[in-house]
């Protein structure tokens, strides 16, 4: 039996970089190795996961894709571990505190204050907490913050333009997780004012899923709804909660015709099943900014406080041949609007 | 007995027949549309719920449906990968689903060991496992389809609500179908349910006991696969750890609110796809503003109320969960 | 009569904790089965177990992160063996351990002015109140109206989920706060430290000989032993069955309850909803692993709790996933329980320690 699980792992890794990355081994082979780790000869990073794992095709996985490329560019070295109980987040973090990491990545805003509790403990350490809104003065933590409103108001703003039916859904994981929230109202404002420009009436409806612990691995759940929608003529969705969404807008990609808008990073590569119906997904440059700040710290411009990372829509990929030249266009200007904070969104942080 | 159930499961069906009627009088798209979808929440959940009915009607009690859902679905992801065939995949499952049964009955029929351990011991297997060598990154090369059928979705209402499904769909409500049959209109289904009542009767009338429970948890076991396949396959297309979200656990409820009847635990899955179904209507809608949470746990709440309203004594199979031993009375 | 006791008895000898053999050969039969599965992924396993087990044994903070991970699985571990003896499958442990948590915690940041040793003893109290009315709501259906404990446990569980989560991000939220939680505890209602020790597992352990006690040898036990032994018996014996289950599910519930608050009072200090995911199960796990024996659960706790303590350092320094663990678990409670071993070392079968679904 083993053996076949293994040929499946040969097969399968070798489908992307990045599942052979993380089936190899959970450390990264870089110019420098961990045993030069709390040495000077070494720029070591440590990336502590949320509840949830490195290869969760969203905000974790996100994070250690950046820390991986920050490594490579500093010729440093990462790591993970991987937090299977909340309650533990102390006591991961002082895993990377104790052997002299450089910088401690903490991923998710559940872990915010034991990051900044672990700073004052680490005051040489850098820490980077992505999702998590500092507002302390600890000089060594930097909050890595996105606006998901306006990714997700971008994202129905599309939505408005490209739907026939008039009719636009979204399934969404926990409404009690402020950046799900977020997207959830940015989305449903982006569709009001497209509706606004265009001069019609579009029926926006979002539904969350009903908390529990599966909120974000559901996809059974996620699946249905969202057939629910499709059958009731919704032509646009936007799947937002981890597996969950995951699900709705796989079951999309059946339905020839829909589209879905995925969400936190590209799901164009993390969620393949999804490409045919896949427009685009609204955006939280994760891996940007985590890359960008481990640079940072490793020169030593990196600022206490908080960095508000880059928010948009990813690329169209193939479906740039379904929106039009004009909707393009419009989606740019609206883009920049957006960006600049010129239009705001109007929706409560 | 019999009749009294029957009796009140014809005012169930009457009930729910009148107000479907109502509601597709309102409007006859979203009521269709509820109960396709309605379907699709509940055909888990039903054959699941065989997975149990199976097991107990012949004397094992298997906690350990949520394990086999989850194993299953798992190999059937990863062997339709690796052979680039749905069919093989599902295949596969269920080849899985009749391993992960016989460890069950090796544990609880030849080692006569507590069946509610041996259940539980399926479940952290399988989490273990799938957690351990889950790897991300992977496609299906296909999905089982929509295949209406011919002239029968054509008809109003039951059309779309029963004929516009995938291979998997139709196969599970044959399968529910005949295991009705079955178990209560075949030899077969006869000698199961003695040797699950009273094994030494059915011993001394020629029966083999263990051989029965090994056959009847094996043929169990493709069902998990089966569902396990429908889940992965033909639901959702793709795979993730706790993929089954608890579903072998909600089986449990249902077949216990189905009477360990096959026919009975569908009616109850219905009733709780129903709910669900229902629950997200009314957020699609909009038109009642109540937090998330409790439009979530409202198919639990109706159950219970129901159970408590109606239920009665609920009486399982009498052997259930004793290993049976010759000379036993 | 006398056969009845007798009978009795003979279930007593049945639970008892057994040869400590049987289940240290199934810990190391599954870490030798476990290497394996680590050579092959090209791990080191010896490399894993040391950094496991020095860092869940090896120091004193060791054992008492250990000891702080034991604490509520020793409780809801308790919880589901009261039911198992009374004849109930509790699968609602879960559910009861949350409302316990929240209870708790709202009596711990909500009430004030209070002395210490009041207000600590009241934040428990809290906890095992609101548990038990949750296993009560299923004691009484299952009592008086007939329906079954594992459908109502099960719908339970996700019916507390829901309120509980309702509650947590609406009225008893954390004010300007983003998430969903309530305020923190007073420190004065915090459980105290007994040296690097918490106080909480040494509660937790002290209930365990209590319930050891009651169940061997008083009438109550007597009680709950033989409505789960045999309906009828117990009908014969004059002992009521609805009543006995009825409290045996709430006991239960109450026992889970305080599983939860002695998590919020002693760990946590606050309630999150994410903070007690999975205790309730790995109670069943831990239940059976100390074959339904109520002192027998707890070096069950300790290992499970000192795996889960030890599983990041795992990961950390030898690239083991902490999914290692639960495989780990399912072994152990195989081997634990198949008859190989156990019939090896001594004379008994160990079959039905539950018995199905109903009397």
């Amino acid at each position: 039996m083993f053996k076949k699980f293994k040929k499946i792992a040969a097969a399968t890794a070798a489908a992307g970089l990045l599942g052979l990355a993380l089936s190899a081994c959970s450390t990264a082979e870089k110019a420098a190795t961990e045993a030069d780790c709390g040495t000077e000869k070494a720029f070591c990073i440590g990336v502590v996961t949320d509840l949830g794992k490195v290869d969760d095709k969203s905000f974790n996985q996100a994070a250690w894709e950046g820390a991986l490329a920050g490594a490579e560019s500093t010729g440093g070295f990462a790591k993970y571990v991987e937090t299977t109980d909340s309650k533990d987040y102390a006591k991961n973090i002082a895993l990377f505190g104790d052997k002299g990491y450089n910088v401690i990545v903490t991923v998710g805003f559940l872990m915010a204050e034991a990051t900044v509790a672990a700073a004052a403990k680490y005051p040489d350490v850098k820490f980077v907490g992505v999702d998590q809104f500092n507002g302390t003065d600890a000089a060594n933590v930097t909050g890595l913050i996105f606006d998901e409103d306006r990714a997700g108001f971008l994202a129905g703003y599309l939505a408005g333009n490209l739907t026939k039916s008039d009719k636009i859904g979204g399934v969404l994981g926990m409404k009690e997780v402020p950046p799900v929230r977020k997207f959830g109202e940015g989305y449903e404002a982006g569709i009001a004012y497209a509706a606004k420009e265009l001069g019609k009436t579009i029926k926006s409806s979002v539904i969350y899923h009903a908390a529990g612990d599966t909120a974000f691995n559901d996809p059974a759940w996620g699946a249905s709804t969202a057939s629910q929608l499709l059958g009731q003529g919704f032509d646009v969705i936007f799947g937002a909660g981890g597996n969950t969404g995951n699900g709705a807008i796989t079951k999309v990609a059946q339905t020839a015709g829909a589209f879905c808008i995925g969400v936190d990073i590209d799901q164009w590569n993390t969620v393949p099943e999804a490409q045919p119906c896949l427009v685009t997904s609204a955006e939280k440059k994760l891996v940007k900014g985590v890359t960008d700040l481990v640079i940072a710290a490793k020169d030593g411009t990196i600022a206490a406080g908080n960095f508000v990372g880059q928010v948009g829509l990813s690329d169209y990929h193939d479906l740039a041949s379904s929106v039009s030249q004009e909707i393009q266009d419009k989606v740019s200007a609206i883009t920049e609007k957006i960006i600049s904070g010129e239009l705001a969104t109007g929706v409560k942080p | 007995m019999i009749t009294l159930i029957k009796r009140r499961g014809s005012y169930y069906f009457l009930a729910v027949t009148l107000a479907t009627l109502y509601l597709y009088s309102q409007s006859a798209n979203i009521t269709t549309s509820v109960f396709s979808i309605a379907v699709t929440f509940a055909m888990p959940l039903a054959l699941a719920a065989m997975v149990g009915i199976m097991c107990e009607r012949t004397g094992i009690v298997n906690i350990g449906i949520e394990g086999t859902l989850l194993l299953s679905s798992f190999v059937a992801f990863y062997v339709a990968i690796a052979a680039k065939s749905i069919v093989i995949g599902f295949l596969v499952a269920m080849a899985t689903g009749v391993a992960m049964s016989l460890l069950l009955a090796l544990m609880s029929v030849t080692w006569k060991m507590d069946q509610i351990i041996a259940g539980t011991i399926l479940n952290i297997l399988a989490t273990g496992l799938t957690s351990f060598f889950y790897i991300q990154g992977n496609m299906l090369p296909n999905m089982f389809r929509q295949k209406p059928i011919p002239g029968l979705s054509n008809l109003p209402f039951f059309g779309d609500v029963l004929f516009k499904h995938g291979l998997l769909m139709y196969i599970g409500f044959v399968v529910i179908i005949t295991l009705y049959y079955g178990l209560f209109h075949t030899p077969w289904g006869l000698r199961t349910r003695a040797v699950g009542e009273h094994p030494s009767s059915a011993d001394t009338a020629g029966v083999s006991v263990s051989r029965m429970r090994y056959v009847n948890v094996a043929i169990a076991g493709a069902i998990g696969g089966l569902c396990g396949s429908y889940l992965v396959l033909e639901l959702v297309g793709s795979w993730n750890r706790g993929f089954t979200a608890g579903k072998g656990f909600t089986a449990l409820a249902l077949m216990i609110f189905g009477r360990w009847n096959p026919m009975g635990a569908l009616a109850a899955a219905m009733f709780f796809g129903l709910a669900q179904a229902g629950a997200n209507q009314l957020m699609i809608n909009g038109t009642v503003n109540i937090p998330p949470q409790f439009v979530g746990i409202l198919p639990y709440v109706m159950t219970i109320i129901v159970l408590a309203i109606s239920a009665g004594k609920v009486r399982p199979p009498a052997a259930e969960g004793q290993p049976y031993e010759k000379g036993q009375s | 009569m006398s056969k009845l006791i007798d009978e009795v008895k003979d279930s007593r000898r049945k639970y008892d904790v057994g040869s400590w053999i049987v289940p240290i050969i199934a810990v190391v039969t599954a870490m030798l089965v476990a290497s394996v599965l680590m050579m092959a992924q090209g791990l080191d396993p010896m490399l894993a177990y040391k950094s496991l087990f020095t860092t869940a044994f090896g120091s004193s903070e060791g054992i008492a992160a250990t000891l702080g991970k034991a604490t509520p699985l020793v409780l809801s571990g308790l919880a589901v063996t009261l039911g198992l003896r009374a004849g109930l499958f509790n699968i609602g442990v879960q559910g009861q351990l949350l409302t316990g948590a929240l209870a708790s915690a709202w009596a711990g940041y909500a009430l004030t002015n209070l002395p210490p040793l009041v207000h600590i003893a009241l934040a428990l109290a809290f906890g095992f109140f609101f548990g038990a009315i949750v296993g009560a709501i299923a004691g009484y259906l299952k009592a008086f109206r007939g329906v079954h404990e594992v459908i109502t446990t099960i719908m339970l569980n996700s019916i507390v989920m829901g309120i509980v989560d309702y509650l947590a991000s609406n009225p008893f939220k954390e004010p300007d706060q983003a998430l969903t939680r309530t305020p923190q505890i007073l420190d004065s209602v915090r459980l105290p430290m007994f040296g690097n020790f918490p106080s909480g597992f040494f509660l937790a352990a002290a209930l365990a000989f209590l319930m050891w006690w009651i169940l061997g040898f008083t009438t109550t036990g007597f009680r709950f032993n033989t409505v789960g032994r045999n309906r009828f018996a117990a009908w014969y014996a004059g002992i009521s069955y609805k009543k006995t289950i009825f409290f045996a599910m709430l006991f239960s519930g109450g026992i889970a309850g305080l599983g939860g608050a002695v998590e919020t009072l002693g760990i946590t200090y606050r309630f999150e909803p994410a903070f007690n995911l999975g205790l309730g199960f790995d109670g069943i796990t831990i239940a059976l692993l100390g074959r339904v024996h109520p002192v027998g659960i707890i070096p069950g706790a300790i290992l499970i709790g000192g795996m889960r303590a030890g599983a990041a350092n795992m990961q950390f320094d030898a690239g083991v996933a902490p999914e290692l663990v639960d495989l780990l678990l399912a072994m152990i409670l195989f081997f634990v329980t198949a008859p190989l071993i156990s019939r090896f070392f001594k004379n008994s079968s160990n079959r039905s320690l539950t018995g199905g679904w109903g009397n």
